[in-house]
């Protein structure tokens, strides 16, 4: 008996195959599910949960559409293979054929943008008793992105594999979907608040104050708990950073500015003496909350990406995705399994 | 006044204005010259803020942060809060419904994780060297 999981990147499960929607001006052009939040993307959480749970194979598939705004995934978890797809469907069904074939009876099929708690293994035995061919958790608002399948099912349509009617797991557990910039923002304050068990990377240095490897704090900045300072952040003088924000990787907040209840994505620099409240900056983007209004910010000064970071960043994600599209391409006219570069060293963090 | 282990708990007088504010910083001193400072103040007493008692609060936190220490409040009651608010130096304070909350706050994460004898932005934290700006 064997366990396997497929995670879905940027496409929406309700209907798989159609890519999630986009904004015409979207604040995030990547998938939510690979946004670093508290240090790590939600992507590398669910791989870690799914390893976690003694999930043998794991797969990660990513639309050709969406392929270029991946950034890199690297896990230390071996068998993780990441594939670019053309088209959803046939890569979810042919992907259950496959885990059939290799002795892989049953597959979790979830999206990468869905965050719970809920105990998969638990979720698992359920399914095995149920003795129905899929299982769908739902929480007490809605059916979630998330089933188990039997595999050997798979010679089924998707559609009908995953339709309504399945046998239903209701999670009590905490449960959020990212479906937009808001729901970032709400995931870290119950995170930094403690209200859900995902924990940010780094060390607690003070009570609720959370800081990442290499960053630097200056000693005249103000940091009020809880908040977040990720790797190789620079939070200057007379800063500061308070209300459940989280300053992501690679950021830099100049002299003066205050980040309240908000959140500052990877690689984002913020100038001198601004006042940055509930809202989600991206680069030179930066959305209010309380107003639902995105602005992008031509000023350099006022804000924007700390390119050389971002851009090796990218260069690196082409790079990757190109070969796994042209392999991705190959494989699909031969039927051959598709072997993932190998994974780079990804280290655990304190979750 | 009263301590709680490392953490010192200090009452706001009724009124906290320049004359006031003095009077307490004056008290304060000597425990805010120490390594790491740990304080807590207790608002409940107070009955009249005005911009002075504002500026008391952050002189006692600039005070505390000097020395790689902390400051917080307990007990705001909701005239004191408009008034920060309106000032907007709430958002810079901790503030606890309760002192003994605040007080638990300062030991929320287990000693032996963090070295006592280091500022918490050092290099022994596997930061990065501070780096002063010019």
């Amino acid at each position: 008996m064997g366990l396997g999981a497929i995670v879905v990147v940027g496409a929406e499960l309700e209907s798989i195959g159609s890519t999630a929607p986009q904004e015409s001006a979207p604040l995030i052009v990547e998938p939510l599910a690979c946004i670093e939040v508290l240090g790590r993307s939600m992507l590398q959480r669910t791989i870690e949960r799914f390893a976690r749970a003694r999930v043998e194979v794991i797969s990660v598939l990513v639309p050709l559409e969406k392929a270029y705004t991946v950034p890199p995934i690297s896990t230390s978890f071996e068998n993780v293979s990441i594939q670019v797809v053309a088209e959803m469907n046939p890569a979810v069904t042919q992907k259950l054929r496959d885990f059939s074939r290799d002795g892989v009876e049953h597959a979790f099929v979830m999206s990468a943008s869905l965050y719970t708690e809920t105990d998969l293994l638990d979720l698992f035995y359920f399914h095995r008793e149920a003795r129905q061919t899929a299982t769908r958790a739902l929480d007490s608002e809605s059916p979630l992105s998330l089933w188990v399948v039997e595999t050997d099912k798979a010679n089924a349509q998707l559609e009908d594999l995953l339709a309504p009617g399945t046998a239903s797991y209701f999670i009590r557990d905490y449960v959020i979907h990212l479906k937009e910039a808001r729901d970032l923002r709400r995931l870290v304050g119950d995170s930094l608040r403690g209200r859900c068990a995902m924990r940010p990377s780094g060390a607690e240095l003070k009570p609720g104050i959370w800081v990442d490897e290499g960053a630097e704090i200056h000693r005249r900045a103000r940091v009020v708990a809880p908040a977040y300072v990720g790797r190789e952040a620079k939070v200057m003088e007379d800063t500061l950073i308070t209300r459940c924000s989280n300053i992501e990787r690679g950021c830099c907040i100049d002299y003066g500015t205050v980040i309240e209840d908000s959140s500052v994505l990877a690689n984002t620099h913020i100038g001198i003496w601004l006042d940055v409240c509930h809202a989600v900056a991206n680069g030179n983007k930066l959305m209010n909350l309380t107003r639902d209004v995105t602005l992008e910010i031509a000023d350099r000064s006022v804000m924007r990406t700390n390119a050389s970071a971002r851009e090796e960043s990218r260069v690196n994600s082409f790079d990757f995705y190109e070969a796994q599209a042209v392999n991705s391409d190959l494989n699909n006219a031969v039927g051959q399994k598709i072997e993932p570069r190998t994974p780079k060293a990804w280290q655990f963090g304190a979750n | 006044m009263y301590s709680r282990g490392p953490v010192i708990v200090m009452e706001l007088p009724e009124t906290l204005n320049h004359a006031e504010g003095e009077k307490f910083i004056s008290e304060l001193q000597p425990l805010l010259e120490v390594h790491r400072p740990r304080i807590v103040l207790d608002c409940s007493q107070i009955q009249h803020m005005d911009s002075a008692g504002i500026e008391t609060l952050l002189y006692c936190m600039q005070e505390a942060m000097k020395r790689d220490g902390d400051l917080k409040l307990a007990a705001v009651s909701p005239a004191s809060a408009t008034i920060m608010e309106l000032m907007r130096v709430d958002r810079i304070f901790e503030v606890y419904e309760t002192a003994e909350q605040a007080a638990r706050s300062f030991q929320a994460v287990p000693t032996h994780e963090v070295p006592q004898d280091l500022p918490w932005y050092s290099s022994g934290f596997r930061l990065a060297e501070l780096k002063i700006a010019s």
